[in-house]
């Protein structure tokens, strides 16, 4: 047999742990700053790029892509080239990929705290970055598929049939997901509205776990951990079984996501039964994992590398067996928008991903650099301390999440909330906050031990760019089965055989769900309430979205009691048609908003609040941990983007009238320019084109569309009490007001007082906001801004106003021609 | 380059015949109470799904809240009492209502005695938005002015407690002078 000499590149393999060890240290830092503002809400600053809702979604990334994505590399890129016993395929390639994904991270970083966001969870990287990461995902394939074909081994090794799944799948999943439409190079609608966007959106948010946190790093199990212990794979049969069932199943569990919450029955079903029948296959790869060690747990006691590993796939066991339990039902039903699921996530990467990081690096520098690891005592510090860390930080977020979740459920005897002032139940936790922030520190601590020791052990050794070896050449193989081999045997010596294999399997699952979900309309019934926002609106929702407010606050009332007395009617699918992109949230660290513009409802608040608490959330409740946002009054709306962003909703078939996109302007203007005045008459002074006035048009719009079903008979006791107006009956009385009515009232209610496009008929006795005498007087002085009915005490003396209200009643039941349609509640 | 799996070591089987970069692999049989789990999970799934969406037995999550909402309406009933909306004034009922003024919030917009802020009205002279009697007082805080600021309290205080507060409002506050009291609003009573 031939023998061929050849070398490794280790120099990329270095690029990379530079990278993970990098970003590793930035993630932690900014998890650890972002912690410390839930503490202390002053940590926000008070300046936009370092508030909250822009930072949280840059930890989440530089954890799951910067510090994750790179140790993903460096070990594929190590590893691969071993398994296959050649260099990588082209070393061009593999330096695009490095820089790419280097490129990825820094254009992510900036354009996250610049406000550049989609909010889509794990997915909130604008298109062009989309794209960009589209390319290099796929150099990253192109260069793994060039290296397995020019392979010196005949089979494939289990640790790259992981490495395999894991490029065909987050292939598919970003691809999907990402469909938007452009309106400018910053800025994109998901293509995808509501319950769709959802789904897609969890399809791929779930699976973002399961094929970038998981199978990656199950196949740098499969080589770094039989390595390091020197011992061989327990079971050959286990991987086989584990690899298709695990890749099989998990692209159906996305929708335990979204239990309980505006998605059908039927696909919830789905992510329940699938998650757990995920429980067995996930834990195949920990028994696989841990049988391995099997003889070698004394070198476990010693070694600080192989400790790190078996934590590593002990939180891996953890987090996977409390996955199935989180997604069943009745669990999740406590479990969910709670501290549980970040609890439950950072076992996951801090265990799992970052301790097996650590093991692998902590493995990988002393063989590249051909020395000792410069302090075993050092890392068995680092271990002990990260472990210490780990618990800190997750064990009080348990106790939070059902500390939290129990308050948020809890009624008195006489059915009510006991907690009804949410902040009450954050207040309760903060506690628990800090001591999470501990946690987080020590992490971060044995992570800056760690590079310490790296550095030193790197200056100890030297390091070779090319490692000369040699290897017999690969036969050629028949493409056919040869007799007596088995089918698996031979799919292992046919790598784009095995690709096409995979890439099917994984797309059974997203294809069941997500295709009725957009074809079968039954699935989403419609509400004819339901109306497109307001150009206002529209760019107050893109306030909510760029400031990342669904880092904290959900948009999504589950059918729970303890939810619809707390915030008012449950969210329906149809609700939702119009929201590219959803924003039903995942975690509520204030509470929800679905229903915050129903002015009947428990969350209503006024404008004027609204703009104190933006301002200054502290002012209005000193324990709010909320940051302030005093640059959205600052800051102008961009009205040139105004007539692109309708344009894009029509495209998404938003049904805004043909041509709205010339006048949208003037209506966002017009909108604006009420809701100032309504703030001048609270004293505040604020230019209607102010991003602040889009953001609370937009808040005060929230949940509005849907009239709730009547509530059930609350007013046991008193009957709706009346304010004692004395009406005038008199004939002069009721002209003078006809006369005044005549004067201000028409453009809206219609000459003759039948309501016209804009206001309700006051001819009939259904009423919207109460018909007694009291109540309409009220109105009219008051107005019901939030309606568009202005308020007249200031232009109408308060006898003028009585004559109003004397001539409004002598019109009841006048039935005038062209009388709009009964609003509102019968009144006699 | 690697010396790895060369020393004896006692394996359930025999190492198959691959290896790679010198990593060998056993076959042993996966771990029978493994195997057992995951076809208990498949079986509960198929179960899960006939019970909810075969056989119809099991409620769907709108008919399941539907219930939560019909168990807790007949819990209260038996818990609510009717009271008679008329001022209270013993001081017991009274010193209550006074607890409530400061722990249910009232304060931040209201100020510390009842003099009015920024965002709230003067409670302590003798104009009223609203009307100064009790009924009006108490549908005020009961029922709130959603769209001036004023929360409804009706989800977060049961009647009884409501008119312990309405009725310190009128017969400690009103008419009370405390310092920086906010110009009037509303209606002369009185």
């Amino acid at each position: 047999m031939e023998h061929q000499n050849f070398s490794y590149d280790n120099k990329i393999v270095k690029y990379f742990a530079y990278a993970t060890i990098t970003w590793g240290i930035v993630a932690f830092i900014v998890g650890l700053l972002i912690a410390l503002q839930l503490s202390f809400p002053s940590l926000n600053f008070g300046i936009e790029f370092t508030s909250f809702g822009r930072l949280r979604p840059l930890h989440t990334n530089a954890a799951i892509f910067a510090f994750v994505g790179n140790a993903i590399f460096t070990g594929v890129y190590y590893s691969m080239q071993r398994l296959l016993k050649t260099r990588m395929f082209s070393d061009l390639l593999s330096k695009i990929h490095f820089w790419g994904w280097q490129l990825i991270i820094v254009a992510a970083a900036l354009t996250l705290v610049l406000g550049i966001t989609t909010s889509k969870e794990y997915a909130e990287l604008e298109w062009p970055i989309d794209i960009l990461i589209t390319i290099v995902w796929v150099i990253f394939g192109w260069n793994m598929t060039g290296t397995m074909i020019k392979r010196r081994v005949k089979h494939l090794y289990v640790a790259i049939w992981f490495y395999i799944a894991t490029f065909v799948t987050v292939a598919v999943l970003h691809v999907v997901n990402s469909f938007e439409l452009p309106v400018s190079l910053f800025k994109s609608y998901s293509a995808f509205a509501g319950v769709q966007d959802a789904l897609v959106q969890w399809w791929y948010g779930h699976n973002a776990v399961a094929f970038f946190l998981t199978t990656p790093f199950l196949g740098l199990m499969y080589y770094f951990l039989p390595k390091a212990a020197n011992r061989p794979i327990y079971s050959y049969r286990l991987s086989i079984l584990h690899f298709w069932a695990l890749i099989f199943l998990y692209i159906w569990a996305g929708p335990h996501h979204l239990l309980y919450q505006s998605l059908p029955d039927w696909a919830q079903t789905l992510g329940v039964v699938f998650s757990l029948m995920l429980l067995a296959p996930s834990w195949g790869g920990m028994v696989n994992g841990l049988l391995t060690l099997r003889g070698a747990w004394d070198k476990v006691r010693d070694s600080a590398l192989l400790k790190f590993m078996v934590v590593a796939v002990t939180a891996y066991g953890m987090s996977t067996f409390e996955g199935p339990m989180l997604s069943l039902k009745n669990v999740n039903a406590i479990s969910h928008f709670t501290d549980w699921t970040i609890a439950h996530v950072h076992i996951g990467v801090l265990g799992w991903n970052g301790f097996l990081t650590f093991g692998m690096l902590y493995w990988l520098y002393p063989k590249l650099w051909k020395t000792k690891l410069y302090s075993e005592k050092l890392a068995n510090a680092h271990f002990w301390i990260a472990t210490l860390g780990m618990l800190f930080y997750v064990v009080p977020l348990y106790w939070a999440a059902i500390t939290q979740s129990l308050m948020w459920k809890e009624f008195t005897a006489d059915g009510f909330l006991a907690y009804p002032n949410f902040l009450e139940t954050v207040t309760q936790i903060m506690p628990m906050y800090y001591t999470r922030v501990f946690g987080g520190t020590l992490y971060l601590i044995g992570a800056i031990m760690m590079v310490y020791n790296l550095v030193k052990t790197a200056k100890a050794g030297s390091f070779v760019d090319n490692e000369e070896t040699s290897a017999p050449a690969l036969e050629s193989q028949p493409k056919k089965r040869i007799f007596g081999e088995k089918s698996h045997e031979w799919l292992e010596r046919k790598p784009v055989a095995f690709t096409i294999w995979a890439l099917v399997v994984i797309l059974v699952g997203g294809a069941v769900e997500i295709i009725p979900m957009i074809l079968v309309k039954s699935n989403i019934p419609t509400i004819e309430n339901v109306k497109p926002y307001t150009p206002l609106e529209l760019q107050g929702r893109d306030v909510y979205i760029s400031e990342g407010c669904v880092s904290c606050h959900s948009q999504m009332v589950r059918p729970f009691r303890s939810e619809t007395v707390r915030y008012g009617e449950y969210s329906k699918a149809g609700e939702f048609v119009y929201d590219h992109p959803f924003l039903w949230g995942s975690r509520r660290t204030g509470p929800d908003l679905q229903r915050e513009g129903v002015v009947s409802g428990p969350m209503y608040k006024s404008v004027s609040w609204h703009y104190n608490h933006l301002m200054d959330p502290q002012k209005m409740n000193i324990q709010s941990i909320m940051p302030k946002y005093p640059w959205l009054a600052e800051k102008d709306i961009d009205l040139d983007l105004t007539a692109g962003k309708i344009r894009v909703m029509q495209k998404l078939g938003v049904p805004y009238p043909d041509g709205y996109d010339t006048k949208a302007n003037d209506d966002l203007l017009q909108q604006a320019k009420g809701i100032s005045d309504e703030l001048r008459t609270s004293g505040i002074n604020i230019e209607p084109s102010k991003e602040i006035v889009a953001l609370i048009a937009y808040l005060e719009r929230l949940g509005r569309d849907i009239t709730p079903p009547a509530p059930a008979k609350e007013d046991v006791v008193v009957e709706a009490t009346t304010l004692n107006v004395d009406v005038p009956a008199d004939d002069s009385s009721i002209a003078s007001g006809s006369e005044v009515f005549n004067k201000n009232c028409v453009a809206c209610h219609g000459a003759k007082g039948q309501g016209n496009a804009v206001g309700p008929n006051l001819s009939d006795k259904y009423w919207l906001n109460g018909g007694s005498n009291s109540d309409i007087y009220t109105v009219i002085a008051d107005g019901v801004p939030a309606k568009g009915m202005q308020s007249w005490k200031k232009q109408l003396s308060e006898d003028q106003m009585l004559q109003v209200t004397a001539y409004i009643i002598s019109i009841q039941g006048s039935n005038p021609d062209g009388a709009k349609d009964p609003q509102g509640e019968l009144y006699e | 380059m690697s010396k790895n799996n060369t020393e004896e070591v006692k394996y359930d089987g025999k190492p198959m015949e691959h290896e790679f970069d010198g990593i060998k692999e056993l076959n042993n049989p996966p771990p029978p109470w493994l195997m057992y789990m995951f076809y208990i999970t498949v079986g509960i799934s198929i179960i899960y799904w006939i019970y909810y969406h075969v056989s119809g037995a099991g409620d769907l999550q709108e008919a399941e809240y539907l219930n939560e909402m019909k168990q807790a309406e007949k819990d209260i009933s038996k818990n609510v009492k009717t009271i008679e909306i008329v001022l209270l004034n013993d001081e017991a009922s009274i010193a209550a209502g006074e607890a409530l003024f400061t722990e249910k919030g009232c304060t931040a917009c209201h100020g510390k005695h009842g003099e009015g802020n920024a965002i709230g009205p003067n409670l302590t002279d003798n104009y009223w938005l609203h009307g100064a009697d009790v009924k009006s007082v108490f549908n005020v805080v009961k029922n709130g002015v959603p769209t001036k600021g004023m929360t409804p309290f009706k989800g977060q205080l049961s009647d009884d407690k409501i008119l312990q507060l309405s009725s310190f409002v009128l017969l400690k506050l009103k008419g009370s002078n405390p310092e920086n009291p906010k110009d009037p609003q509303g209606v002369l009573v009185n």
